[in-house]
């Protein structure tokens, strides 16, 4: 190995120590972990600043279209057919956001190198990931918000509003995009997710009981919907409606509490952002 | 000295060895010194410093951050090495100066050493009245200067740059190696690759030459450049046409390799260049201009490339 210039040979190197030092934060690892989360989450709400209209038109125009063609279909429909009718197109909406938006944004930073900049950086990845899942929120509840509204005024029906409405939109919002996250994480090829997320939100909107009733299904098809966290959403977010909390809407709600916790764990453990084999 | 980095027999294959992309890669990094790697596209030096930030993985051998496997130890990696990469910037929406500021505290500074390095930088790359532009809004070389700064910004101890002065004009290369020379003399280590060889050979320390997957050479410059010390090099503009026929002619002086459309280059032995000189004056040969000057970095690295490239090569990245 050939020598050092001489320059180097004079430099106290423990002093340089010193130097990297400079200016760094004097935090615990929580205060420290807080501020790379705001952080990330800043960076994140750049992304939907300079687009957000659009972003609001995307989430609102197909459930807009769906409820408002639901409502030229049905004939004298039932209180709560009105309000499946409602609280499936909130959630197609979220599906079309947090499930299949997010997938395809992530995916395609992800094949296109952006992740490199942030696996360069000292962060820990459960903070990008919720960084992420703060973003699908962020795009996600206002349309939730407005179908909510409109849906009422097109059918006419009064919702029960209680603080249970709370963890239910909540966790509904972060178990949907907590699967368009993992999906866009693990994507193999974007044009793969792309497909995939296409299907998966026609047939999670249209074949399990979003829009519809369980009994209308097949079985297969019932079976199916199971492993869907659509499905406990639909049930908790129809039933906190029309009758506020109850051991049902609680029982749905912890089913999509174990919905998130489940992708966010799947995205810890399954998905090494920093080395690729 | 300490040791930064030390790579044993690293090796990447893909589709199960049949592509390599490094093969037996071998070196150290030693603190506070400018290793410069150069080679061609596709030469495996990006897929090499991959596997030094521990971004990829090797097929076999083992990558070495301050004696302990880059695998086991990434965070740290992230925490000590500033790494610039070639892909697309990730941090189109955000505004020039949040670009940089951002990075600054994920890198762990505080608010106003986050905002006081922001604005040198932003001043250092003439880059003040742009502070509010979206990255995306600026040229390609501000993006490219503004990805360099998220590398500044902080003070890692150690910066991996890939083609840092890719696609920017004279000027801010020219800055972009200031500020390569100044980190360096506050005891950064720095690990670059780059094309700009004659503008590399001013700044770094040590060479090394990557081909085909391989390290063909790694030394100081100035041993690398006793490889051709009894050498000149004879660089002619032909008539257009009539490149093929001057290499004939002159086949005796060297091995030619043509530079461009009617220009070609050889390094011929010192003893031989009055020969060559009478040649050139009083042979007639469709020649438009040439000149003989000694040998630079960049004509070693093609004097080392050129002896590797005889036998067959593999196939590579």
């Amino acid at each position: 190995m050939g020598e050092i210039k001489p320059a180097m040979q004079n430099q106290d190197l423990q002093f340089q120590d010193t130097v990297f030092l400079q200016g760094q934060e004097q935090q615990s690892i929580i205060q420290r972990r807080i501020t790379e989360w705001l952080i990330l989450a800043r960076i994140q709400f750049t992304i939907i600043r300079e687009a957000w209209v659009w972003i609001f038109i995307m989430a609102c125009m197909f459930p807009l279209t769906t409820l408002l063609f639901l409502k030229f279909f049905t004939v004298d429909p039932t209180p709560a057919v009105m309000t499946r009718i409602i609280t499936g197109n909130m959630l197609f909406g979220l599906i079309v956001m947090g499930l299949n938006s997010m997938a395809q944004e992530i995916s395609w930073q992800k094949h296109q190198g952006h992740f490199t900049y942030y696996s360069s950086l000292p962060i820990a990845k459960i903070n990008f990931i919720f960084a992420n899942l703060l973003r699908g929120l962020i795009m996600s509840v206002p349309s939730f918000i407005i179908l909510a509204m409109i849906g009422q005024l097109a059918y006419g029906i009064q919702f029960h509003y209680s603080w249970g409405l709370v963890p239910v939109l909540l966790l509904t919002v972060f178990s949907v995009v907590g699967v368009g996250v993992l999906i866009g994480f693990w994507s193999p090829s974007h044009q793969l997710t792309n497909m995939l997320v296409q299907a998966l939100m026609m047939f999670v909107s249209f074949l399990t009981p979003v829009m519809v009733d369980m009994n209308q299904l097949p079985t297969i098809l019932q079976w199916f919907s199971y492993i869907f966290p659509t499905t406990y959403a639909a049930d908790a977010m129809r039933e906190v409606l029309i009758s506020g909390w109850s051991p049902s809407v609680a029982w749905n709600t912890l089913v999509l509490l174990l919905f998130s916790l489940i992708s966010i764990v799947l995205i810890l453990k399954k998905v090494d952002w920093r080395v690729e084999q | 000295m300490k040791l930064i980095y030390q790579l044993e027999d690293v090796n990447k294959t893909y589709k199960k060895g049949k592509v390599v992309a490094n093969q037996n890669i071998s070196f150290d990094v030693q603190q506070g010194e400018i290793l410069g790697l150069l080679g061609p596209n596709g030469a495996g030096k990006s897929t090499l410093i991959k596997q030094m930030v521990g971004h990829l993985a090797p097929t076999s051998g083992t990558v070495c951050y301050k004696g302990t496997s880059v695998q086991t130890q990434t965070k740290r990696v992230a925490q000590e090495v500033a790494y610039y990469s070639q892909e697309p910037h990730a941090l189109t929406s955000l505004k020039t100066w949040e670009a940089l500021y951002f990075t600054g505290r994920l890198r762990g500074l505080t608010k106003e050493y986050a905002v006081k390095q922001t604005e040198e930088l932003l001043e250092r790359f003439g880059m003040q009245d742009l502070r509010h532009k979206l990255l995306k809004n600026v040229s390609g070389g501000q993006k490219r200067l503004i990805g360099i700064g998220t590398c500044l910004i902080g003070f890692s101890p150690v910066m991996i740059l890939d083609e840092p002065t890719n696609e920017l004009d004279p000027k801010k290369r020219r800055l972009v190696w200031d500020l390569i020379q100044e980190r360096n003399r506050q005891g950064v280590t720095i690990i670059l690759v780059t094309h700009n060889v004659l503008e590399a050979e001013q700044v770094v320390d040590r060479v090394a030459v990557v081909n085909h997957g391989k390290l063909l050479a790694i030394d100081h410059v100035s041993v690398l450049k006793q490889r051709v010390d009894q050498r000149m090099k004879l660089e002619i503009t032909t008539s257009l046409g009539e490149s093929d026929y001057v290499c004939q002619s002159l086949s005796a002086l060297g091995h030619w390799t043509q530079t461009g459309e009617n220009r070609i280059r050889a390094l011929i032995e010192k003893q031989n260049a009055s020969y060559a000189i009478d040649v050139l004056t009083n042979q007639h040969l469709p020649i438009e201009e040439y000149s003989l000057v000694p040998p630079n970095l960049e004509d070693v690295y093609f004097h080392i490339d050129d002896e590797q490239d005889r036998p067959a090569k593999a196939e590579v990245v």
